[in-house]
């Protein structure tokens, strides 16, 4: 069962690490709640980052099927929102709330080695590996732009620096994490409703599910504030666009003819790629479910450094993310082929 | 729109920030000016110090719309620094035909500077983007060849580097070369209305400006140990945010700019500081900076300017600068340098329902390239052009409020000025096998700053 819980992150590397995790056994591996082997024994839990007091709460979101896109009489409806299709999603836990700052920063600002060090905790296996997985180089400005950090949502992040920050914490954890796919988002986001809000078509009732435009003061707030979902999801409408894992494109719907199960745009250019969800600067139409948003380069426009970095959108000041865990862990193979492929490959330029 | 700050006060007069063009300036004919008057010519550039604020400043220039301009010239200390420029900038401007650096224009070493130069011909523009300890070597060749600049901040990062830096500007003005300082907010639209604005008394009487670039560990500000098989000098310089001789520390390299911009709108430099700071986290780190910094600058008419500077991870973050007058709040900057989002409040409070001016929003003109238009402009045109001494004079201010969180005592606009504490004497004469100015103890940590214990210099 413990090399199981690893064995996605080593592939047939990994015997080494394994045998030491049998040594020192991971606490992680008692909070049963978090260990599922079928649909109905996933619980919502919390996932708990080492050598700090952080954690992330996640919630089940059981598999089936559902009609994605939005239908031509929606208001504020864009082109690209259909046809609809219907698609077949696999279940899976996904955040409760978007990644906060104190989440974030534990990886992006060493907050976990520095507390280490600080106060002498020694490095369990889990942290040997998560520390050997790159993190950001250090920005050359407030990324929080003034907007208070800690239980707000980590905001400027590229898709780059989300999918690493899964990497680490499925490292840190011992379970797979990643991005959701833009399928599972609105999957989730909808939690079987067919409205243009996972609430209804009022958008009088916008104000007690999301941080918007016309009530944000221009500025983000704390996640978890407004109402949930059906499926207990907080600010899936709001606060922060969401990184998903697809390459944007704006006629992809047209090709799903047939029921597709688990559809992944896998990304081969930088730009555009998905955000979902709409930010507390977008008006209510780009809130709704089915709206679909393309990341572009002018989100780097405040970086004067050449090249920009990878890390960063410095003017993406209303982008996020949200992680999730399928139940099921797809095997390296299926990893590098689907759910971890991206290109171009991301590196930071090297000065010898 | 107002005209480019075109002025270069006199050093009699630097009290005052701004002000109109020196009398001087307009005297002097011009020598190697008016190579690229009219928008025919092609302006060639050279680039000196390709890192990422090097490109970035070569791409500003080859991107705005100001006539012909290509890139004919490279140098840097660091092969691979050179070579990821030049691929970034062929791939953004190759197919435009802006990049022309044959392999032969492309000059390695502490010399590499003069060579990239000699390949331009008087009225182009060499780009000084190198770390800014540097800076007054730089200068006085490009004015010997008659050569246009765009230097990136800070100019000086010690008393004698400024003292030497006004000297040859002097020469600068003689010849009319058009001499441009990275401090892009100066030339950022919404500020330059606020600067208006608040000249004109809408906030009163400036008593008290705020600044803060508060964020997590910034840049090469914290340096790890230096690891084997590279020398003490080129890891210092590959790190050059960590070493006052190099860039100042992180004072002078992030905080001049909250600093220049609110001496600015204060329309006059602080004549002292006091400060304080310590060094919290630093660890392993071989440094010689503090993780944080409090400055308290005072201005000839009591006026306060009160800059906090930090590069703590986990902590609550601003980077903003504020202008309290005895009628109203002017907000400079709102959330790092652009968009300003400038605008003036009734009163002391950033209350929505006091809100009595703001720049239309989204601010579609970034400063880092209007820095660009106006110089080129000014070569173009043939019109005096120099911003050397305000960027002095803002680096000088800057580590003026270094020096007195480095020392624990009040230092003086003059004391600073006269500081006689060369960070690095002889950095003119550095190859890339030399001794570093600065040198390692048996730990390998170099010498940092001890307020109390050292008290006219930084470090020893």
């Amino acid at each position: 069962m413990l090399s199981c819980g690893l064995r996605f992150l080593f592939g047939q590397a990994g015997s080494a690490s394994v045998l030491l995790i049998c040594v020192f056994p991971n606490p992680l591996f008692a909070q049963t709640s978090a260990e599922a082997t079928s649909q109905s024994e996933m619980q919502p839990y919390a996932e708990p980052i080492t050598h700090t007091d952080v954690t992330i709460e996640m919630v089940p979101i059981p598999g089936g099927t559902f009609v994605m896109g939005s239908p031509p009489s929606e208001l504020s409806r864009g082109e690209d929102e259909g046809p609809q299709h219907k698609i077949e999603v696999a279940p899976f836990w996904m955040g409760k709330t978007e990644i906060t700052w104190d989440q974030y920063e534990i990886w992006g600002e060493n907050i976990d080695i520095a507390r280490r060090k600080i106060f002498d905790s020694p490095a369990t296996p889990n942290d040997e590996i998560a520390d050997a997985i790159t993190r950001p180089t250090p920005p050359y400005t407030d990324m929080s732009f003034g907007m208070g950090k800690q239980q707000n949502p980590a905001i400027c992040m590229t898709q780059h620096a989300a999918r690493m920050y899964c990497k680490w914490l499925s490292a840190k954890t011992g379970h797979y994490y990643r991005l959701p796919t833009e399928a599972e988002w609105e999957y989730a986001c909808r939690a079987g409703t067919t409205t243009a809000y996972s609430f209804g078509d009022d958008v009088a009732q916008l104000d007690d599910y999301a941080w918007h435009a016309e009530n944000s003061e221009e500025r983000y707030h704390d996640v978890g504030q407004k109402k949930p979902n059906p499926w207990a999801l907080h600010d899936m409408h709001g606060s922060v666009s969401e990184w998903v894992l697809d390459q944007y494109i704006p006629s992809a719907y047209s090709k799903q003819t047939t029921l597709v199960s688990n559809p992944l745009t896998v990304p081969t250019v930088l730009f555009p790629r998905v955000v979902r969800g709409g930010g507390w600067d977008d008006e209510p139409g780009m809130l709704r479910s089915a709206v679909r948003e393309g990341s572009s380069e002018d989100w780097k426009q405040q970086d004067p450094q050449v090249p920009q970095s990878i890390w960063y959108h410095t003017d993406a000041q209303a982008v996020g993310f949200r992680v999730v865990r399928p139940l099921v862990v797809p095997t390296a193979e299926e990893r590098a082929k689907k759910w971890d492929s991206t290109a171009p490959p991301q590196l930071d330029p090297v000065v010898e | 729109m107002k005209k480019p700050q075109t002025s270069n006060t006199s050093r009699r007069s630097f009290l005052k920030t701004t002000g109109t063009a020196a009398a001087a300036t307009t005297m002097l004919s011009g020598i190697a000016s008016g190579a690229h008057a009219g928008e025919d010519n092609v302006i060639q550039l050279a680039l000196v110090g390709c890192g990422g604020r090097g490109t970035g400043a070569a791409t500003n220039a080859l991107s705005i719309d100001a006539g012909p301009i290509k890139l004919v010239a490279m140098a840097d200390v660091f092969q691979s620094n050179l070579d990821n420029s030049h691929g970034n900038l062929v791939k953004n401007f190759g197919e435009q035909g802006k990049i022309d650096v044959a392999e032969d224009r492309k000059f390695i070493g502490f010399d590499a500077f003069q060579k990239a130069m000699d390949c331009l011909k008087p009225g182009d523009i060499v780009i000084l983007t190198t770390p800014p300890g540097f800076r007054w070597v730089h200068y006085t060749y490009a004015i010997e060849r008659g050569l246009n600049v765009f230097m990136e901040k800070p100019v000086t990062v010690d008393g004698p580097g400024t003292r030497k830096m006004l000297a040859l500007n002097e020469l600068a003005l003689q010849k009319n070369l058009k001499v441009a300082v990275g401090l892009m907010c100066r030339h950022c639209d919404a500020r330059r209305e606020l600067f208006d604005r608040v000249q004109s008394g809408e906030i009163g009487e400036i008593n008290m400006l705020r600044a803060y670039r508060m964020a997590g560990p910034t840049a090469s500000a914290a340096v790890p140990p230096k690891p084997d098989g590279i020398s003490d000098l080129m890891y210092q310089i590959k790190q050059f945010h960590g070493f006052l001789w190099l860039s100042g520390g992180a004072v002078s390299d992030f905080l001049i700019h909250n600093i220049d911009e609110s001496c600015w709108i204060k329309n006059a430099w602080p004549i002292e500081a006091k400060a304080s700071g310590g060094r919290h986290y630093r660890g392993d780190f071989i440094d010689q900076n503090f993780d944080t910094y409090s400055i308290e600058y005072t201005f000839e008419d009591g006026a306060k300017l009160f800059v906090n500077g930090r590069t703590i991870a986990g902590c609550n973050s601003e980077f903003a600068s504020y202008a309290h007058g005895s009628k109203g709040l002017g907000v400079i900057s709102s959330q790092s340098h652009w968009p300003s989002k400038a605008r003036i409040y009734k009163g002391q409070n950033a209350d929505k329902a006091n809100l009595a001016w703001e720049y239309p929003q989204p601010e579609k003109h970034n400063p880092y390239e209007a820095e660009w238009e106006h110089l080129i402009a000014a070569i173009r045109a043939d019109e005096p052009y120099n911003e050397v001494e305000r960027g002095c004079m803002a680096s000088l201010v800057t580590s003026m409020g270094r020096m007195a969180a480095h020392t624990g005592q009040v230092i003086t606009l003059d004391k600073m000025m006269n500081c006689e504490h060369e960070f690095a004497p002889g950095i003119d004469k550095l190859t890339l096998e030399s001794e570093s100015p600065l040198q390692p103890n048996a730990e390998g940590k170099y010498p940092i700053p001890y307020p109390g214990l050292i008290k006219n210099r930084e470090y020893a």
